[in-house]
């Protein structure tokens, strides 16, 4: 069973020391050290193949890692271990590419895990599953089938999906980077929201506005290494690495 | 004989031919469905017991295989009726061919939809069962229909090991006079009835799978 951990942080949603993974010889995370606080809201920007993604991934461990310490939500979680499918219960993830299951409803989509995984009877999760879909203003579409929304309604389904689990912790990577621009912010102001409402989120996004309005902190990645984290205010006006500088002049330009 | 006698006549087969296939049903799809996903899953020496099942059963030729099982079990001291071999030979056979289709149906699905489900917190047996295989089924249903198609078909096979299944009701009778074009072509054709039914089912399944993704 998973072995609870007494982290001298205890209010710490995750913690990392010293993270390493390897896709065969190719090293994606070099000697990562993070620590997210519970209330705090991470961006995790950087170029593609610097390791957003697979960091976040780790956190759930969709990707194992090889070396170093992971903990979260109190659990130090390791390769094989027991128990795991109960753990990702309280870490919603959202997908760049929605990831929805194209043969339930969205109301079923909702209702799934909170069925099969954590056991309510059916009237309960479709009562949890109808709040979730107002909270993210889509509760018209509740008995359509993904596929006959649009690619900005299917991400906000999925938020709600990962929502009605009651997460501790939620994981975005880069879910507005599939939707054509108009649809963009429908996703974006359902994320700022829940930000408010003090949820713990890890976002790996390209969002700079978003980072600047929600994040308490930015997490700058290249190469598998975290070579810069500050608050917005200050990695957007003078960012230290000249690796973040040259990231931001492509960006803002 | 007039082409409806002998049609009537041939008729008094469909029952076995039809036990047969229905029967053979019964051994094809769960022996798809598990030894494709098993096939999809195992790794090591448990991939190599299920791939040799399956090859087993599809590389071998059907009549050789009604013929070892019908007439060599006996003397193993297995005694099973002519209608359960023929149906378990031609559902396995047709089974074997089933499981390939389930597995490319698995690993042709997206890699999303097993990583959304496990982060949801659901088992992997539970991905598959609720995810995972009825994405799969659905994909694999008009592969799935033909299949059965050669199932019925293949029972004409069955009135090999004296089966009086339409096959061999049409060559009692072909033995009373000569009229092979009237006998073989009343036979052709209650094959078609027989399978004509089932393409409709297939189109009217596949149909309603459409509908529900594009309403």
């Amino acid at each position: 069973m998973a072995v609870q951990m007494n982290s001298s942080s205890d209010n710490a949603a995750v913690t990392m020391e010293q993270l390493c993974k390897w896709y065969g010889s190719f090293q994606v995370l070099h000697n990562v050290d993070l620590s997210v606080a519970v209330g705090e809201r991470i961006v995790v920007c950087g170029p593609s193949g610097s390791g957003k993604s697979t960091l976040v991934r780790c956190i759930n461990q969709l990707e194992t890692h090889e070396k170093g310490r992971l903990i979260v939500n109190g659990v130090e979680l390791y390769k094989g271990m027991r128990g795991l499918a109960e753990l990702r219960r309280d870490v919603g993830m959202v997908f760049q590419q929605f990831n929805l299951f194209p043969h339930l409803t969205v109301l079923d989509n909702c209702t799934l895990a909170l069925v099969r995984a954590r056991k309510l009877p059916r009237d309960q999760a479709e009562e949890i599953a109808m709040e979730n879909l107002k909270k993210v203003r889509i509760p018209e579409q509740a008995h359509k089938f993904p596929t006959q929304l649009s690619g900005g309604q299917q991400q906000r389904v999925a938020i709600a999906r990962a929502l009605c689990m009651k997460p501790k912790l939620m994981l975005f990577d880069e879910p507005t980077s599939a939707l054509d621009p108009e649809m963009i912010k429908e996703v974006l102001d359902v994320m700022t929201e829940l930000a408010r409402d003090g949820m713990t989120m890890i976002c790996v996004t390209h969002e700079m506005g978003f980072a600047r309005e929600v994040a308490d902190r930015i997490i700058f990645m290249d190469s598998g290494r975290i070579i810069e984290q500050a608050a917005p205010s200050k990695f957007f006006k003078n960012p230290e690495h000249p690796r973040a500088q040259q990231f931001l002049g492509q960006m803002l330009h | 004989m007039s082409f409806f006698a002998i049609l009537r006549s041939i008729y008094e087969g469909f029952g076995i031919t039809a036990a047969v296939a229905t029967l053979g049903l019964f051994f094809a799809i769960p022996f798809a469905v598990i030894a494709g996903v098993l096939q999809h899953f195992a790794t090591g020496p448990l991939r190599w017991i299920v791939t040799a099942i399956i090859e087993f059963w599809r590389s071998s030729s059907v009549i050789v295989l009604l013929y070892a099982f019908y007439y060599t079990l006996p003397a193993f001291g297995i005694f099973l009726s002519g209608i359960t071999v023929g149906a378990m030979v031609l559902g396995f056979n047709i089974g074997g061919y089933g499981s390939q289709s389930v597995r490319a149906a698995l690993q042709s699905l997206n890699k999303g939809q097993r990583e959304a489900g496990l982060a949801l917190g659901l088992s992997r047996f539970d991905v598959l069962r609720l995810i995972e295989l009825p994405q799969a089924i659905t994909a694999m249903f008009p592969t799935f229909i033909n299949q059965a198609i050669q199932l019925i078909k293949g029972t004409t096979l069955v009135s090999l090991i004296a089966l009086t299944d339409m096959t061999f009701r049409a060559k009692q009778i072909s033995e009373l006079g000569y009229n092979p074009v009237g006998i073989y072509s009343a036979l052709a054709l209650s094959y078609l009835i027989l399978c004509y039914p089932v393409t409709i089912f297939g189109r009217k399944v596949e149909r309603r799978f459409a509908t529900r993704k594009a309403r």
